[in-house]
């Protein structure tokens, strides 16, 4: 095999792309800006928040040129709240909302539908912008979460008032969201779905493999049924004559 | 009557205790047998005795009305005083009741017993009960605050419990370790927390025989009445006022402490029995006192007569580490001096004197932000003017002592130091801004000092202790600028120091002295000059080596404050009164390298009620000044005399987060730079930043134009908002650029800065090009209105109007159009002049 990867990403490079993500950076010393690939960086001036990419950030902070500033929902406060929402029995089959989409950026003439614009830019989760800055709306999670707080509570975790405490809750909260996923494949039919809206993505790519060796699963079931349908259809039709030959093959094919 | 001091036999030989009515008017006590006396002040008479069922009482309270009584069978029994009989048991205990305390307004009791949980139970309705669990012994003392929203609660296992009791489940607050001693719950000495009546602090007895202030704030020591008991004392009490404290020690002894001083009063020696409860008379100036042997005593006359004048004050402060004692502090209050005289014949001095201490700027530990009056019993009383309750007249106040004449000063504003906030614990910043930050630890005998800063690569934080208690500091780019108060000890007269960050000689610090008896009231340091303001009057200024560059006297004295910026030198004093009775402030600006006055003691636009904060140069060079209504606001035209005026650039209060209402928040000013107002956010009724250094927050300038329509959801609402949003643009945009146009008409400006004139103006004709461009989208019929905005346009050229007329036509508005172009024509021509439009 070319490959020896399952198929999707592996968490590591599930972290990999979150390292794009802004995060907001209180400068050390000064640094001017830097023409990167993905765009010029404003330039470094004590003591003003300046918002760089994620790995850029954690580079400086190892060198200790920089802190971070943890984004609004990466607090006791916001990620209790979360928490709350989770653990509701009213919201329990339910994933805490993804952050606000932004406006569509088009002034389309098809005003009922922007989507349908050819120039629209809509921006969807992975690239919401200020998902991780201190202007980062402080009630919904984000969707590189995990993967940032775990990056930020590994090497910023003095940049954080209780990182222990924050620690504890982004366990608590990873928990709670993988019972429901779980809980929601227990009762997953065919034809049937699960509604994961507001899921990470680490935690996409940790259920991937589960979730694929289940849809394979019932797709396999599905097939063999459909199968023996349409061998009994067959049978009606053509009557018995030819169903030796035809349960010969049946046996070689399983 | 007789002064001569008997005991009165009340009880039956054994622990006896007593209690005052709030009003002062009858005197309870409880003893060994099954009986208890009501006494009336004032009259020698028998007292009133009431037989009860129980014996062995161990605890007595009382309010106006009813009385409480504890005994050892476990029993809390309430009696009435307007019938003198019982009227319920209101808790049982299984084991006997240690002790009891009343909440101020008498609608909760604490209940110590040998359990170990602490009921807290409704005096009006037995059944609603709190249950204390978290001590893991039993209880010997209770102990209401104030408020009644705290109880201090001494275990047995030597700890004290602070509970906070304003939301419906009692929370824990603090385990204060190693302040009592371990005390078994029928021991005769005592571990009872006395709470000061001003509700800042309260003192224990400790293990060490001695008094120790605690705050409430912090849980940090303060002050300690030391030295006066050779055995464990057995009972603490403040004087109704808190000037004075009574403790009394099981070797019989009863002493009274000064609470400013700490120092005794007076020592009484003719003590035969230890006294087991002590109480002031609400009032008078007498104390009784119950004693081992079932006796009472009643001393009038209790405190002598040069310090009996103490218990006239309306309320005395709790003896607090690093209170602003004297005007040097750039924190203190200048009505200070009204502590050493104690008159109490001006009452309401007093009681000004109060609500200046326990002002927003004063370090008061107020607690006006900690209890919600969430259920509407009103133990939070309503704020006074400074946003604090009033200074609680303590119960029962003589009303018939009135003021001969009334007597009535003017509201001063305090001087301050801006960046600095005032002493907490024992540390407070010298310094804040966006350099660094300048703090200090109080160590008793010096401080120490350090300075660190944002920029870690263009400089070296640095820490020294510090033998001279600074207590002023500037801090920018070049060097640190230090002043500290005259000491007494060393005979040396108020210093400043200043330390440059780097030279290229050796380093060269310098430090001169200022004339004796003279203090710096605030100072400040520039890129270029240093500038110090004193309470002889003078403004010295200094080059940044120590050459003195210039003295002259403040026009406006006392003075408040100051803030320079290069050359340029702004300083704040005190003006005429006003008609609200505050002082107006005037300020005045002037260059001291070319010695021109460019402002002259104009006013510092303040509306009615509200204090300066914060006075700071923007980083542009422009005055600024934030004040205690949460409004930045800037100088406009200040380089020209008489022409400044003072523009809001944004209102805290109108803050799109604070829109929810559920925020709770005031920012604290650091600076203005990079067209940002930088502050630090406090919550939580927060005054000042305290440590760990909060971060900085910054805010966009929104200048208060026009309140924003609530709901954005709607269409016509998302129209109304975007149009709002502009004229704000505009306002700001204009104001910027007459900013920047004062600087460079009036200063060696760059290409740069000229060039960004020309930019900004466009800016300017941008956002009402997209105004006008709102106004034809709603119709034809605003056609006026656009005409108006067009004809703001600055642009000489008339590409601008070109622009505006091409807008009208495209939204086909013809007639419009039309208009424009005549404008355009006329401009063009020069007929319209500036005054006609």
């Amino acid at each position: 095999m070319a490959l020896p990867l399952p198929p999707g990403l592996t968490p590591a490079e599930v972290g990999f792309l979150c390292e794009m993500e802004l995060v907001t950076v209180i400068p050390r010393q000064r640094l001017e800006g830097l023409e990167l690939l993905g765009g010029p960086t404003q330039p470094m001036i004590p003591p003003f928040a300046t918002p760089l990419p994620l790995w850029l950030a954690l580079l400086l902070k190892k060198q200790r040129r920089a802190n971070i500033s943890p984004p609004g929902w990466l607090n006791v406060e916001a990620l209790t709240h979360i928490l709350d929402f989770e653990t509701d029995e009213r919201t329990a089959d339910v994933f805490s909302p993804s952050p606000r989409l932004p406006q569509p950026t088009s002034t389309a003439p098809l005003e009922e539908d922007p989507y349908l614009a050819h120039d629209a830019l809509e921006l969807s989760p992975p690239f919401l912008k200020d998902a991780a800055t201190a202007q980062a709306q402080d009630d919904a999670l984000p969707y590189h979460w995990l993967e940032l707080s775990h990056l930020l509570l590994t090497h910023a975790a003095d940049d954080f008032d209780d990182p222990d405490a924050v620690h504890r809750l982004l366990r608590d909260l990873r928990e709670v969201r993988m019972s429901k996923l779980r809980k929601g494949f227990r009762v997953l039919d065919a034809g049937a779905g699960v509604k994961m809206n507001g899921m990470g993505g680490m935690e996409v790519a940790e259920v991937r493999g589960f979730v694929g060796g289940v849809v394979d699963g019932l797709r396999i079931n599905r097939s063999r049924e459909e199968a023996r349908k349409e061998e009994e259809a067959e049978q009606r039709e053509n009557g018995l004559g030819s169903s030796n030959y035809r349960d010969d093959e049946d046996d070689d094919m399983l | 009557m007789a002064t001569r001091l008997r005991g009165r036999p009340a009880h039956a030989p054994g622990p006896t205790y007593l209690a005052y009515t709030p009003n002062g008017k009858k005197l309870i006590t409880v003893g060994t047998n099954g009986a208890v006396r009501i006494f009336q002040h004032g009259s020698d008479d028998e007292p009133a005795i009431i037989d009860v069922t129980t014996d062995n009482h161990t605890a007595v309270v009382a309010t106006n009305t009813f009385f409480l009584v504890g005994a050892e069978d476990g029993s809390v029994t309430k009696y009435s005083l307007l019938t003198n009989s019982m009227e319920e048991i209101l808790v049982r205990c299984s084991l006997p009741v240690r002790d009891l305390s009343l909440s101020r307004d008498g609608e909760w009791v604490a209940v110590a017993s040998d359990e170990l949980e602490v009921k807290v139970v409704d005096t009006g309705d037995m059944t609603r009960i709190m249950h204390l669990r978290e001590q893991s012994r039993p209880v010997k003392h209770v102990s209401f605050d104030v408020s009644g929203s705290m109880l201090a609660v001494s275990c047995s296992d030597g700890v004290v419990y602070m509970y906070s009791l304003s939301s419906e489940q009692p929370q824990l607050l603090k385990r204060i370790d190693g302040l009592v001693k371990t005390l078994e719950t029928d021991a005769e000495a005592s571990s009872k927390v006395a709470w000061h009546p001003d509700g800042r602090a309260f003192v224990a007895p400790t293990s060490t025989r001695d008094i120790q202030c605690l705050a409430r704030k912090d849980w940090q020591r303060q002050k300690a009445f030391s030295g006066g008991h050779r055995a464990d004392i057995s009972a603490v009490k403040w004087s109704p006022n808190g000037a004075l404290l009574a403790t009394a020690g099981v070797d019989n002894s009863l002493c009274i402490w000064e609470t400013r001083s700490q120092r005794l009063v007076k020592t009484f020696e003719d003590i035969n029995h230890t006294i087991l409860a002590l109480n002031w008379h609400p009032t008078d100036n007498l104390c009784s006192y119950t004693n081992h042997n079932g006796e009472l005593f009643i001393r009038e006359d209790f405190v002598p007569s040069p310090s009996s004048s103490l218990l006239k004050i309306a309320l005395h402060p709790a003896p607090m580490n690093n209170e602003p004692l004297s005007k040097i502090s750039g924190n203190a209050r200048k009505q200070a001096d009204d502590r050493q005289k104690p008159d109490g014949v001006h009452r309401s001095v007093e009681d000004q004197y109060l609500d200046d201490l326990l002002g927003p700027d004063a370090m008061s530990e107020d607690d006006a932000g900690f209890i919600e009056d969430d259920d509407g019993a009103g133990y939070a009383e309503v704020p006074n003017g400074f946003g604090k309750r009033a200074a609680g007249a303590v119960n029962g106040l003589p009303v018939k002592r009135h003021q001969p004449y009334p007597s009535w000063r003017p509201q001063v504003q305090e001087a301050f130091q801006p960046g600095s906030t005032p002493w907490r614990g024992n540390r407070r910043y010298l310094c804040l801004n966006l350099t660094g930050f300048v703090w200090t630890v109080n160590q008793e005998t010096h401080h120490t000092v350090t300075v660190e800063f944002y920029d870690r690569q263009e400089h070296r934080d640095f820490h020294f202790t510090d033998p001279y208690k600074y207590d002023k500091a500037c801090l920018n780019e070049k060097g640190t600028l230090f002043s500290c108060p005259p000491s007494a000890q060393s005979q040396q007269s108020a210093t400043l120091y200043y330390r440059p960050h780097e030279t290229w000689t050796t380093r060269m610090e310098w430090k001169t002295q200022l004339p004796a008896g003279e203090l710096v009231i605030s100072m400040s340091l520039s890129d270029s000059c240093i500038v110090v303001m004193t309470t002889a009057g003078y403004v010295r200024v200094y080059t940044l080596f120590g050459v003195p560059l210039l003295v002259h006297r403040q026009k406006s004295t006392p003075a408040v404050t100051c803030a320079s910026f290069r050359d340029y030198v702004m300083t704040v004093g005190t003006g005429p009164v006003s008609g609200d009775g505050t002082t107006r402030l005037l300020y005045s600006i002037e260059n001291v390298r070319r010695d021109e006055i460019c402002q002259n003691e104009d006013v510092l636009a303040l509306p009615e009620g509200v204090e300066l904060r914060s006075v700071f140069f923007s980083d542009k060079g422009d005055p600024c000044i934030y004040d205690t209504s949460g409004v930045l606001l800037t100088l406009l035209h200040w380089r020209t005399p008489g022409q400044a005026k003072w523009v809001p650039l944004l209102d805290t209060k109108m803050l799109e987060r604070l829109a929810s209402g559920k925020k709770d928040e005031t920012y604290w000013p650091v600076a203005v730079a990079d067209n940002k107002f930088h502050c630090i956010i406090l919550k939580g009724g927060e005054e000042y930043p305290y440590f760990p250094r909060p971060l900085l927050s910054d805010f966009d300038f929104n200048i208060p134009v026009s309140s924003m329509p609530a709901n954005k959801d709607d269409d016509e609402d998302k129209e109304l908002a975007h149009q709002k949003g502009l004229e704000e643009q505009f306002v700001r945009a204009s104001l910027q650029h007459s900013l920047q146009r004062d600087l460079v008409e009036n200063t060696n400006a760059s290409s740069a800065q000229k060039a960004e004139v020309s930019m900004m103006e466009r800016g300017v004709d941008k956002v009402l090009l997209q105004m006008l461009a709102a106004e034809c989208r709603e119709g034809e019929e605003r056609g006026m209105k656009a005409l108006e905005i067009a004809a703001l346009m600055r642009d000489r050229t008339g590409k601008m109007l070109e622009a505006a007329g091409k807008i009208a036509s495209r939204f086909q508005r013809d007639i419009l159009g039309d208009k424009i172009h005549q404008l355009a024509e006329r401009r063009l021509v020069g007929l319209v002049d500036e005054e006609e439009m």
